[in-house]
């Protein structure tokens, strides 16, 4: 496990999200508040439709909370505008989705370098790097295919180079391997474990598969809108402590 | 939805619109003719122009035969010379009561001493008084030619009457003899009308009458008289109907697309309602049932619009009919039944069969395909060497029909729809293969964003390709007509230039542009010969003459100081086809007249005179774009013999050298207007007022062209809103990327601006392949004219940039609406 440290990359605090359907209200998340360290590997868990998906969108900026705050070191995420959120996201997230979500008219290495691209011109540096990312997933070779041209696992493993290309602040990733088979989901899994634990990033799993606890410095699980943490090492106890505020 | 039916009902107005302008123009001649023609079966009519009233006093005495009445028809304009145009007509009020009920019959209250005294007196309908705030007893000038004339209104006429109002509305009915005079006809009649028995036993008194006729006089049935109105503009308002139909093709396309985009909408929804075991055939009829719902509702949209658009194009082709053919007017639309129907099942009809594909691609499916967008893409990339060939097999089609259609318009519209169809098939690989060119440099020029917008259009061809194909139809129609159009104007350019040599030429005010008939005084005609500066002066009289059964123009000319170029005819009889022509008789004809009635040189005409039918040799055939309906030209030395009409229509004068034309033109202005109001006009502002005619004519051309892209535009518009679905997820991974709204907005414009690329680019040589089918097919089979094929570069850049900015003003909306994209969607699993 990852000891390094200790300063939070991302604060949240007292976060709450609630949708309107018809006259009343459905709170999906309630009083969250939590810490990321750089270089952490967080899981958090959840069943279908338990708010996982909600909080990624709300941490990448994609969605705005009802009330509480998401700090980014310096930057208050819920002070920002739809556009300078974007930016945010671009510069500082990347995220990994279930479904892979490659760009069908893109080459692999255009795939990559996409949140580059939409930055202006691409320096010779970062685009080295991209490839170097390519390569540390196992599909140097591949940069010029189409995404059609590639197996699922491939093309997620496509899909994790796209998240680091960039070198984001975190990583985000939606259930990475829940269109993949058992075999091409711990490969996949292996791969994204070294990149966290080798390469010093922090990424942020949201899955609801339990096999991918052992991989994670903590654990969070989302449950009927309040989180808990739970203590991977004695998860079948399913010892666990309230972070709600 | 809301799209869909915009897109049929834009379809529907065009050619309800264009319907409902040919068809009040034709009801409109048809009741002014009938409403004058009243209840005569026949009519007695000279076929050299000239009847003399005598001739219906020969009738009454010496026949004895009463059912008949004199007529004179004319034209004036009310109030100043270049007023409205109304119509006279002059009638004997004594011979009229079985005719016409305009003197109220045996019960009427009008003072006969004063209708028919020696104050010209008229009568004319109640509302049209009220209109010109006039009243029974109050006098109101008109203008004839040039003279104005006071007239007196003696009474209204009746409104209890079976006369249509609307014809009533336009009509001023004078005395016989008050019309001759108003209407420079001393001792003339137009027509004698007849009511004859039509029973085999009354043959006898038909035999009679025509054994007694006059040499120059024939005996017509009136319904004949109907008939020229559609003989006169058949070519036009067939050429006009092909437009409106070619904006229908365009909305074919647009409304293949708009249901395509409704069953893009469903998909998800009919993925599952196959899911769930709902049939191919139930749900080929829920899809067809939709359309048939949007077609309704958008055809019943369409033809109120069209309602609304023929208002605003009848007014286009009155004036064409007017400046071309004959004066008509037309007060409101005819809303024929017929036509509204004709609208409905257009609309409907083509809604339903362009469903058919979308809900073929909705059920043929598995149902898990039905859920996967990218399946309707394959297909189409599936496609491509069909489409390819089905292009190639259309061409040959195409070219089929147009060779072996001789010389039915109709079927050379069809051969040339088959051509069009033919470049749609193409435009999918040929979109294909642009856009994948296109992906590099645009990635130059717009780095990520130009690469994925050329993408865009290749990854979603099913729609892009029919967007451009819509796109491409249009522009190409308004390259094609626009080329013709300038072929045809340098063409008439360069003859109005050798045509036109004279410095200065004079006519009386007319009624139709391209057909003056009427005439100079004589004394004005001896003033303009004798004025000082005026070297040499040649006539032209216009005469309306029966030739080979026919009515048509007699152009009547005095030797020419110099003749025309021998290049300026088509053919001529060997030897000097002018002096034959002074000296025995012969004619020659236009170009037209020799297509039209399929007249060679060496051919003989007769013509009626005033000795009766007399025949004339062909003796040359001459270029001439003054009138699509064909001329007849011969000497004066010839008319003089042969007919009895010392007057003039016009005279062509050369200045004396060194002299200044506009003063000689002042000088004659000064030395007619106390005599006739005269057309006095310089070389050079004749040609203008003839060409501004002839775009004139093109106006009504110019507004289908621009309703033909106004349909593609709806059409790329919908593509767009379709893509915008069927990309959702792929905006919004894009999003979630780091892709700002204004990128996204970029991204689209560039796309559709290069859709538009493709489109303008596609345009052009099909455009071209349609100019030179409009001018040597449906011109020749039309009109029978030599045009010289005339390419501007500037009509085909324009065509270019006309399609990128129509694409481009259709991307702003889902421009704006697709970078709202929420990047949420990304997140959400299948």
């Amino acid at each position: 496990m990852n000891n390094l440290s200790n300063s939070p990359i991302l604060s949240v605090s007292d976060l709450s999200k609630s949708y309107q359907e018809g006259s009343k209200s459905r709170d999906v998340l309630q009083g969250l508040s939590f810490e990321i360290n750089r270089g952490e590997l967080i899981v958090l868990l959840g069943r279908s439709g338990s708010g996982k998906s909600t909080l990624l969108n709300m941490i990448s900026g994609m969605d705005a909370p009802t009330s509480g705050s998401i700090r980014f070191q310096n930057t208050d995420l819920t002070s920002l505008t739809e556009s300078q959120r974007t930016l945010f996201r671009r510069h500082s997230i990347g995220i990994i989705f279930q479904s892979f979500n490659l760009i069908p008219t893109l080459t692999v290495e255009e795939n990559i370098l996409l949140p580059l691209e939409l930055d202006g011109s691409v320096t010779p540096e970062q685009r080295k790097k991209a490839l170097d990312v390519l390569d540390e997933v196992g599909l140097g070779d591949r940069n010029r295919s189409f995404p059609d041209l590639l197996s699922g696992g491939e093309q997620q493993r496509v899909a994790i180079a796209r998240a680091l290309a960039h070198d984001p602040m975190l990583i985000l990733a939606d259930e990475p391997t829940g269109n993949l088979d058992f075999r091409t989901a711990e490969v996949v899994m292996t791969i994204l474990e070294r990149i966290v634990h080798d390469k010093e990033r922090t990424m942020l799993i949201a899955t609801h598969d339990r096999d991918i606890i052992g991989l994670a410095d903590r654990v969070l699980e989302l449950r009927e809108g309040v989180l808990h943490e739970i203590d991977p090492t004695s998860y079948a106890t399913h010892q666990s402590g309230s972070l709600a505020g | 939805m809301a799209l869909s039916i915009l897109g049929v009902a834009v379809g529907v107005a065009v050619v309800v619109g264009i319907d409902l302008a040919n068809t009040s123009a034709r009801t409109a001649f048809k009741l002014s003719t009938e409403t004058v023609a009243g209840r005569a079966t026949h009519a007695l009519v000279a076929g050299n122009g000239q009847l003399s009233d005598s001739v219906f006093t020969s009738l009454r005495v010496d026949v004895g035969y009463r059912d008949s009445a004199p007529a004179i028809e004319g034209s004036v304009r009310m109030g100043a010379p270049d007023g409205q145009v109304v119509q006279v007509l002059g009638i004997d009020p004594l011979a009229e009561e079985p005719f016409r009920s305009f003197t109220g019959g045996p019960q009427s209250n009008l003072n006969l001493g004063r209708f028919m005294g020696q104050v010209p007196a008229v009568l004319l309908s109640e509302p049209t008084a009220s209109r010109l705030s006039l009243s029974e007893g109050s006098s109101f000038s008109v203008w004839k030619e040039g003279r104005e004339v006071e007239l007196v209104i003696e009474g209204f006429l009746p409104s209890d009457s079976d006369l249509d109002a609307a014809a009533l509305d336009n009509l001023l009915i004078t005395d016989i003899s008050t019309a001759q005079a108003l209407l420079a006809m001393p001792g003339e009649l137009t027509r004698i009308d007849l009511i004859l028995p039509d029973s085999p036993a009354d043959e006898a008194v038909i035999q009679e009458i025509k054994s007694w006729l006059p040499a120059n006089v024939e005996l017509r049935a009136a319904a004949t008289r109907t008939g020229t109105l559609d003989q006169m503009t058949r070519a036009f308002s067939l050429n006009l109907t092909a437009m409106s139909l070619l904006a229908l093709v365009v909305g074919m396309f647009l409304i293949y697309n708009t249901m395509t985009f409704s069953v893009v909408q469903r998909r998800p929804l009919l993925g599952r309602l196959r899911a769930v075991g709902v049939t191919r055939r139930e749900m080929v009829w829920m899809v067809l049932g939709e359309a048939a719902m949007i077609g309704t509702v958008g055809s019943i949209i369409g033809v109120a619009g069209g309602v609304l658009l023929g208002n605003a194009l009848v007014g286009l082709v009155t004036q064409t009919i007017n400046d071309l053919y004959f004066v008509v007017r037309i007060r409101e639309l005819d809303l024929s039944m017929w036509t509204l129907l004709k609208g409905m099942a257009v609309g409907l009809g083509s809604t339903i069969l362009s469903a058919l594909p979308p809900a073929r691609e909705a059920t043929r499916t598995s149902p898990s395909m039905v859920l996967k967008r990218s399946t309707s893409e394959s297909s189409t990339r599936e496609k491509i060497p069909s489409l390819l060939i089905a292009g190639l097999g259309l061409l040959v089609l195409g070219a089929a029909i147009l060779w072996l259609s001789g010389q039915s318009i109709a079927w050379s519209y069809l051969g040339i729809l088959a051509v069009i169809l033919a470049f749609a098939c193409w435009t999918p690989p040929l979109v294909l293969w642009g856009a994948r060119l296109m992906r590099p440099v645009l990635g130059r020029f717009f780095g990520i964003i130009g690469r994925m917008g050329a993408s865009g259009i290749e990854q979603s061809l099913s729609r892009s390709a029919i967007a451009v194909v819509a796109l491409t139809i249009a522009v190409s129609a308004t390259t094609g007509v626009g080329v013709m159009v300038d072929s045809f104007r340098t063409t008439v350019n360069t003859w109005l230039t050798y045509s036109l040599e004279a410095d200065i030429y004079i006519s009386p005010p007319g009624d139709v542009f391209r057909r003056n008939d009427a005439t100079i005084l004589k004394t004005a005609e001896e003033s303009i010969r004798t004025a000082p500066g005026v070297a040499e002066v040649y006539s032209v009289r216009t005469a309306r003459v029966t030739i080979d059964g026919r009515e048509s123009d007699l152009i009547v000319t005095e030797p020419r100081p110099r003749e025309l170029e021998p290049g300026r005819y088509k053919s001529r009889m060997s030897g000097d086809h002018r002096s034959a022509m002074r000296e025995r008789d012969v004619v020659m004809v236009s170009e037209p007249y020799a297509f039209l009635y399929n007249v060679d040189v060496g051919d003989t005409l007769e013509i009626v005179t005033k000795t009766g039918p007399t025949p004339f040799e062909v003796g040359a055939i001459y270029y001439d774009y003054a009138s699509d309906l064909g001329l007849v030209q011969m000497t004066r030395s010839r008319y003089d013999i042969h007919f009895d009409d010392p007057l003039v229509s016009g005279l062509a004068v050369y200045v004396e050298t060194g002299l200044d034309p506009s003063a000689i033109t002042e000088d004659l202005r000064t030395r007619t207007a106390s005599i006739q109001g005269l057309n006095i006009r310089s070389n050079r502002d004749l040609r203008q007022a003839s060409l501004d005619v002839f775009d004139q004519t093109f106006t009504v051309t110019t507004v289908l062209r621009l309703l033909a892209i106004l349909v593609a535009f709806v059409g790329v518009l919908t593509a767009l809103m379709a893509l915008q679905l069927e990309r959702s997820r792929e905006l919004a991974v894009l999003r979630a990327n780091g892709m700002t709204p204004g990128q996204v907005g970029r991204m689209i414009t560039v796309q559709t601006s290069s859709m538009g690329l493709l489109a303008g680019i596609l345009s052009v040589p099909l455009g071209l392949v349609l100019a030179w089918l409009l001018i040597y097919v449906i011109n020749q089979r039309s009109f029978g004219w030599t045009l010289q094929f005339q390419i501007d570069g500037a009509i085909l850049l324009q065509a270019v940039l006309l399609a990128i900015v129509a694409a481009a003003l259709a991307a702003i909306y889902p421009a704006i609406s697709m970078g709202k994209t929420n990047p949420t969607e990304a997140l959400r699993t299948e």
